[in-house]
């Protein structure tokens, strides 16, 4: 469902992104780790469309995101870690907007999903209020709607449970699993190795923008040869080669 | 940037010094009229500053995004007031002392004063932006504490609407339009009368104005350090009451400013208003439609300029109505119908003043949101022509009427209405071109304030290139309109060549025209695409 082949980001003389090569099967919960400054948000940003690979290819259902970008978004929902919105709109008409975005009618069942979804996250009541009157957590919920809202294939999903409370992080974690058993494919970089170990089927770590691990939590533990929690794995795994910021060209 | 500022400054010093010059040369009312200008042009900036330091104040004091670390600090209240009143000071002053600078050193030029009035002219400057700007920032105190919170919106509308009638009042007072035309008067005295204006011995403007002229003329009057004593004691105490007042009601002002907001009456309007304009577009042009209007008639400092630009135009269509055209030696008709081409020009200015207020920022305006467009399955050509389609008939209309209203009292042939309003409604077409293009070419999507776009550096190309552009096109049109207005008046038949010239210069501006639609549109796609 996802592929990445020869992906590389360059930021003048830093290399955010590194040659990276990934393959991630229809209906996989993934998760992507990897310390600050690794590389994960430039990737999924370039997944996303919003930022353009230096080189390498992007293909999302087959379609290579640079030549065919409409299609490919089509079938993508995107979360990104901060929920910069419409201030000006309210939450229902936030949700229209995207539902125009994505071409969808007007009918009466797209007001009833979107009713649905304001329900799911808790947001029934806030529904006609204006976006700037919401709380981060309540904003990063509508962003999760307007995601949902046009039933993606793919969802690209950064750091999703920033700002959220312990009930909305259930309620997502959740959602996530079951969209994942509808087939839904979910590549989410995630901090919390907790939800990494609790939600993901097969787990990539980058560092310094390649790829460093990849596999199930019990794969990772394995190659590490840790016999622990999968923070153990993860500290062991990037420990001695942690870099603030991505490796330099010159260093390469 | 450095370049046009001392053009401006140039153009100003020069016309100030040849109508001071003029003044000079009349006898017996001559120091009259400059003593009376130089008490107009202190009334109108001390205005331009009070008004300016009310809008300002309400964003600085109340509004910015940074007032809730500075409020979290350890510091006083009248520390964080003072700090920031500081800052609205010069924020919105120093606009109106590099205008009034080459106006004041024409006077200097002209009257050869000595060092008093340099030393007249900071002293008494400062304590009157002191004075304009303690006003204006108590209004704004006051205002922000009487209304319930968040109803800026209500704030603002108030001050347009006072700044709109302020604005029209002060023009109709000082009638300038009289003065060019003494014979229109039974006597000297009633001249003088006339002259008068609106002014007021309790008022700072004439305490400078009666200060600066004594150093101008050569005739220290004796009320010389009296009138800067009243200046300066003013200044001190609008200071003392200001700091005072936001003792007592500043952080409460600031407190009720930072609740959250609630959708208030009016929303079926909006939707039904909504629903009409974008009922002939497609769904992804129709939500990008949706979502702007909101958007725009939701946020204060966008819908509120609207009342300015009213202003304007009311002001603008005004300087038609007064032109003393009867007075002047030139053939009447011709004289009609070519303040009627030039009309273009001017209006083509005014045009490109209002897109960079409104135009220039659309794309900018998405803010932080941006990542929403960009990921979703709309290409960003459509979007950029959605903000085109989105802005072009507003645009058009506003265009229309400075044209058609303009052409009417003028009176001018159904020749120039008709060219005049067509060159009007294709070089439209242009400047919203150039607006979403350069828009997009240097777009600011981190911006604090949207107002902030359009003074930027993208800003200020986008006013040149657009002046340019209208410059070009009335200078291409210029020879085939006289070349026809005259054979027309004279009753002469268009020689082939001048035919073939015309033809040639109307198809190099249908060219420009187009040009200025296609390739700055062009250009702002691909700087969009690459935007990181």
């Amino acid at each position: 469902m996802i592929k990445l082949i020869h992906l590389t980001k360059t930021y003048k003389e830093l290399r955010a992104v590194d040659d990276l090569n990934l393959e991630v099967r229809e209906g996989t919960l993934f998760g992507f780790l990897g310390p600050n400054g690794a590389g994960k948000t430039t990737t999924i940003k370039m997944m996303a469309g919003v930022l353009k690979p230096t080189s390498g290819r992007i293909l999302i259902n087959g379609m290579d995101l640079a030549e065919e970008p409409e299609k490919v978004k089509k079938c993508i929902g995107f979360i990104p870690d901060r929920p910069y919105l419409y201030e000006k709109l309210t939450g229902m008409e936030f949700l229209h907007f995207i539902a125009g975005l994505y071409g969808m009618d007007h009918a009466s069942s797209l007001q009833s999903r979107i009713h649905d979804l304001l329900d799911l996250f808790d947001l029934t009541h806030w529904g006609d209020e204006l976006i700037e009157s919401y709380s981060h957590g309540m904003k990063q919920r509508l962003v999760m709607c307007s995601a949902l809202l046009p039933q993606p294939k793919v969802l690209i999903v950064d750091e999703p449970m920033v700002g959220l409370d312990p009930r909305g992080s259930r309620l997502v974690k959740d959602i996530f699993l079951e969209e994942s058993r509808k087939k839904t494919t979910i590549f989410m970089s995630t901090h919390s190795l907790e939800v990494a170990a609790e939600l993901c089927q097969e787990i990539a770590i980058i560092q310094a923008g390649k790829i460093i691990a990849l596999g199930s939590a019990e794969e990772l533990k394995k190659a590490a040869g840790v016999d622990g929690s999968l923070e153990s794995v993860f500290l062991k795994l990037t420990e001695g080669k942690r870099i603030a910021h991505a490796t330099p060209l010159s260093a390469s | 940037m450095l370049l046009v500022g001392l053009c401006f400054w140039a153009l100003m010093f020069g016309l100030s010094f040849r109508v001071l010059k003029y003044f000079q040369s009349v006898e017996v009312i001559g120091d009259l009229l400059a003593h009376h200008l130089l008490g107009m042009i202190l009334m109108v900036f001390f205005s331009l500053l009070m008004f300016s330091h009310i809008i300002t104040a309400l964003s600085n004091l109340y509004l910015s995004s940074d007032l809730e670390l500075c409020h979290a600090s350890p510091a006083y209240v009248e520390e964080v007031f003072l700090s920031r009143a500081v800052y609205t000071l010069v924020d919105s002053s120093w606009m109106v002392i590099v205008f009034g600078l080459p106006v004041m050193m024409a006077y200097a030029f002209v009257f050869k004063p000595g060092f008093g009035f340099y030393f007249s002219l900071v002293h008494m400057g400062f304590g009157v932006v002191l004075i304009a700007g303690g006003v204006g920032i108590l209004i704004t105190m006051i205002l922000v504490r009487i209304f319930p919170a968040q109803r800026t919106r209500d704030i603002i509308m108030l001050l347009g609407i006072c700044g709109l009638g302020a604005l029209y009042l002060m023009f109709r007072l000082l009638r300038p339009e009289r003065l060019v035309d003494p014979e229109a008067f039974f006597s000297i005295a009633q001249y003088m009368a006339a002259l008068q204006g609106p002014d007021s011995p309790y008022l700072p403007t004439h305490w400078m104005t009666e200060t600066l002229w004594a150093t101008l003329s050569r005739s220290p009057g004796k009320d010389v350090l009296l009138y800067s004593a009243f200046l300066w004691s003013t200044a001190g105490a609008i200071t003392v009451i200001n700091v005072w007042v936001a003792q007592a009601i500043y952080f409460s002002g600031f407190s009720k400013s930072q609740e959250a907001k609630t959708r208030r009456a009016g929303k079926r309007v909006l939707d039904f208003f909504v629903a009409l304009i974008k009922r002939p577009f497609k769904p992804q042009l129709g939500a990008i439609i949706d979502k702007d209007l909101r958007a725009f008639f939701r946020d204060n400092t966008q819908w509120s300029q609207l009342l300015l630009l009213g202003a304007l135009v009311v002001v603008y269509v005004y300087n038609f109505s007064v032109l003393p055209l009867d007075k002047s030696p030139i053939r009447i008709e011709f004289l009609q119908n070519e303040i009627a081409f030039l009309n273009v020009g001017l209006a083509g200015f005014v045009l490109s003043a209002v897109s960079v207020r409104f135009i220039f920022p659309a794309v900018s305006s998405e803010g932080a949101a941006f990542w929403i467009v960009q990921s979703s399955p709309v290409p960003l050509k459509r979007f950029l022509w959605t903000k085109f389609a989105f802005y072009l008939p507003p645009m058009l209309i506003l265009g229309e009427v400075l044209i058609l209203l303009t052409n009417h009292l003028l009176e001018v042939t159904p020749f120039m209405m008709v060219l005049s309003s067509l060159t009007m409604f294709l070089a439209v077409f242009g400047i919203v071109a150039l607006g979403v293009g350069m828009g997009a070419m240097y777009p600011n999507f981190n911006h604090q304030n949207i107002a902030q776009v359009a003074t930027g550096f993208g800003g200020l190309m986008f006013m040149i290139l657009s002046a340019a552009f209208v410059a070009l096109v009335v200078i291409l049109e210029a020879g085939p309109v006289y070349v026809l207005v005259m054979a027309d008046l004279r009753g002469l038949p268009v020689a082939m060549w001048q035919w073939f010239l015309i033809v040639l210069s109307f198809a190099a501006v249908l060219f420009i025209m187009a040009a200025a639609v296609y390739k700055p549109m062009k250009m702002g796609l691909k700087a969009l695409s690459q935007y990181e």
